[in-house]
């Protein structure tokens, strides 16, 4: 098992690197210049494009061959060193460093908000199949799945926020992380982005529920004299619980650049998806390489992560 | 060897599903999948219960487990009324009737090591000390043949026929009056068939208890029935004792059965085909359920349902040949 897990991680760090790479290597090729957003300044003040732009771009060592400057940005990775930020005027790590919780903060709650209600209403409808409850938590969960996240966010800020005044339209950073203020403005970003998805689980609760209280360990178990609560929650949702994992799972890595990213931008909150947002837009390289590179592990460490959960799971399961 | 007291009584059970179809659903009609069947199962027998697919056999049993809710009749054991026990004493006689399924790959919960699942029987039985617990699974594992040192493994790490010792010996667990086996050994090569089989018969021996065999198997159940009912669509046709019922089938689709099998083929016989599949359980046939496919029909089968009588004494059918 450890040397499984020795074996992934650096299986992790090899696929990081090519990938990185290839990010690197596409930025510099592109005909962009982090210096593009500046001309129209540059311009108006009269001064020469051209030359002005062979400055900036030799004061950052764009005007190198790119063999020097990805062996140059390696060596630096490699000591820590992540590049500074044109656009933000920071070291990139500070840069994220004052962001991520906002993602964080946001990805969290609406992955715990779309867990416990998903897999709720999945097995009370399960539990309840073809029942009025049942339909009408079917209803609810196709509507939920066919809704975008960005829409109904803009839906919220509308009723709540513009014709009912609950809430601010927009996220305020003023309040601290750890404040009933911030929760409570997070209700609508979290709903917005948490409601897709707690669709989606109830679906899949409800389909593996009812895979699993078809099964005959399942009619064994009530013929022992078992409760229905423990049947369902000994025998049938231990059992449906793994396919769930692997979806919930799947979520979580595409999160961040996916659905986040779209509620960010609605709600004006300040995380990583409007970071690199802005560094696209403003070529700014480093920091499009470090959120790229924060991407990649996410994904790759929850595939491991998900991975040993099965071992734990499902005893069939073994990696050796 | 069988001392003439009925352990279980069935009478006119009936167990009908509705079925619907459609978005916004539509009553399509109803399902007899158990349609006025009266049983009795005596202390110590072993009752056969044969039927082609789909006739209803399986839910049978599920229905004296009150498994499936039946829609209609009587179920009476040792004296208590079924049907009317409440959900806490349903569960204590749930213990009595244990039930035993064809396919050890889903009778067995994957997530559970084996001695679990035996155990957690005797949980609900009351022995809740760890230990105890521990020595009777033990103990359990070992009469059907198993070592006792598997509790820890899971399911997948045992093969078909030791899947199923171990669902006879979660059955046990319970120590249970009456084994509901539904089709045991279907799943199984022939050679572990038979160990399976011996098994189950030696247990009964040492612990005196009935069993209800269900299967589509006519060697299987002559080799381990006293009595032998035969089902089709939802009622039963023939039943009587074993030799009289092999050596001489009274109702049609008994004859058919049997011929169907080479080596309980009569004296020279030829076989007789059923022409047809069963007709749709939606819409059975008027009259005699059996007319469409029975090769003595006569010109009441289609007209009557002919009634269950005992023709020889000990030996019953529901057929028009034997008014």
């Amino acid at each position: 098992m450890r040397s499984y897990i020795i074996k992934r991680l650096l299986y992790s760090v090899i696929i990081a690197w090519g990938i990185l790479t290839i990010t690197f290597i596409l930025l510099r090729v592109g005909p962009t210049s982090p210096v593009d957003r500046y001309i129209l300044n540059i311009a108006a003040k009269g001064q020469d494009v051209e030359s002005v732009r062979q400055a900036i771009e030799a004061r950052y060592g764009l005007d190198k061959p790119i063999i020097e400057q990805y062996l140059l940005y390696m060596g630096n990775l490699l000591q820590g060193k992540w590049g500074w930020s044109f656009s933000a005027s920071q070291p990139v790590m500070e840069l994220i460093g004052s962001h991520w919780i906002y993602s964080f903060q946001l990805i969290l709650l609406a992955t715990i908000f779309a867990i416990i209600l998903g897999v709720g209403l999945g097995i009370l409808s399960a539990v309840n199949q073809n029942t009025k409850i049942d339909y009408a938590t079917s209803i609810f969960s196709f509507i939920g799945i066919s809704i975008p996240g960005f829409w109904l966010g803009l839906m919220l800020i509308l009723v709540f926020a513009v014709y009912l005044g609950v809430f601010k339209t927009f996220y305020d950073t003023s309040y601290p992380i750890w404040s009933l203020e911030n929760l409570r403005q997070l209700i609508m970003p979290v709903l917005a982005l948490g409601t897709g998805e707690l669709a989606g689980y109830v679906r899949y609760t409800r389909s593996a529920m009812l895979d699993n209280l078809r099964k005959e360990f399942v009619t064994t178990a009530r013929a022992k004299g078992l409760s229905e609560r423990t049947v369902i929650g000994k025998h049938v949702l231990r059992n449906a619980v793994l396919p769930l994992v692997t979806i919930i799972m799947f979520d979580l890595g595409s999160i961040v650049f996916g659905g986040a990213y779209l509620t960010e931008i609605v709600f004006g909150i300040p995380g990583l998806g409007q970071v690199s947002f802005n560094a696209i837009f403003a070529n700014d390289y480093a920091v499009v390489i470090a959120v790229t590179l924060i991407g990649t592990f996410m994904v790759l460490f929850i595939n491991l992560a998900t991975d040993l959960i099965y071992t734990y799971l499902d005893p069939r399961i073994r990696y050796d | 060897m069988i001392n003439k007291v009925p352990l279980l009584q069935i009478k006119n059970l009936k167990k009908y599903y509705r079925v619907t179809a459609g978005l916004i659903p539509r009553p399509l009609g109803e399902i007899k999948a158990v349609d006025g069947v009266s049983l009795d199962i005596i202390e110590g027998e072993v009752l056969g219960l044969v039927g082609e697919s789909g006739c209803g056999k399986s839910t049978l049993g599920k229905a004296i487990l009150r498994l499936e809710e039946p829609t209609g009749g009587q179920i009476s054991f040792q004296g208590t009324d079924v049907l009317s026990l409440n959900k806490r004493d349903l569960r204590t006689l749930r213990g009595k009737i244990q039930i035993v399924f064809q396919d050890p790959d889903s009778s067995l919960d994957p997530r559970m090591p084996v001695g679990d699942s035996i155990g957690e029987a005797l949980i609900v039985h009351g022995v809740s000390g760890a230990g105890e617990r521990g020595r009777r699974v033990a103990r359990l594992m070992e009469k059907v043949g198993l070592e006792a040192g598997f509790a820890e493994r899971y399911p997948h790490e045992f093969s078909g026929g030791q899947r199923q010792r171990i669902g006879i010996a979660r059955a046990l667990a319970m120590d249970p009056r009456l084994i509901i086996a539904d089709e045991p050994v279907s799943a199984l090569d022939v050679s572990v068939q038979a160990q399976v089989l011996n098994l189950m018969m030696d247990i009964k021996d040492a612990d005196g208890l009935s069993y209800m065999f269900v299967s589509h198997d006519l060697a299987v159940v002559k080799y381990i029935a006293d009595r032998v009912a035969v089902m089709y669509m939802g009622q039963i046709v023939e039943l009587a004792d074993k030799e009289e019922l092999f050596r001489d089938p009274l109702h049609p689709y008994t004859e058919a059965l049997l011929s169907a099998v080479a080596g309980l083929r009569r004296g020279g016989g030829s076989r007789i085909l059923l022409s047809g599949d069963m007709p749709s359980p939606l819409k059975p046939p008027a009259g005699c359920r059996f007319h469409t496919r029975c090769h003595r029909v006569m010109e009441i089968c289609p007209v009557a349902e002919p009634a269950f009588r005992e023709v020889v004494p000990g030996h019953y059918a529901a057929c028009h040949l034997y008014p």
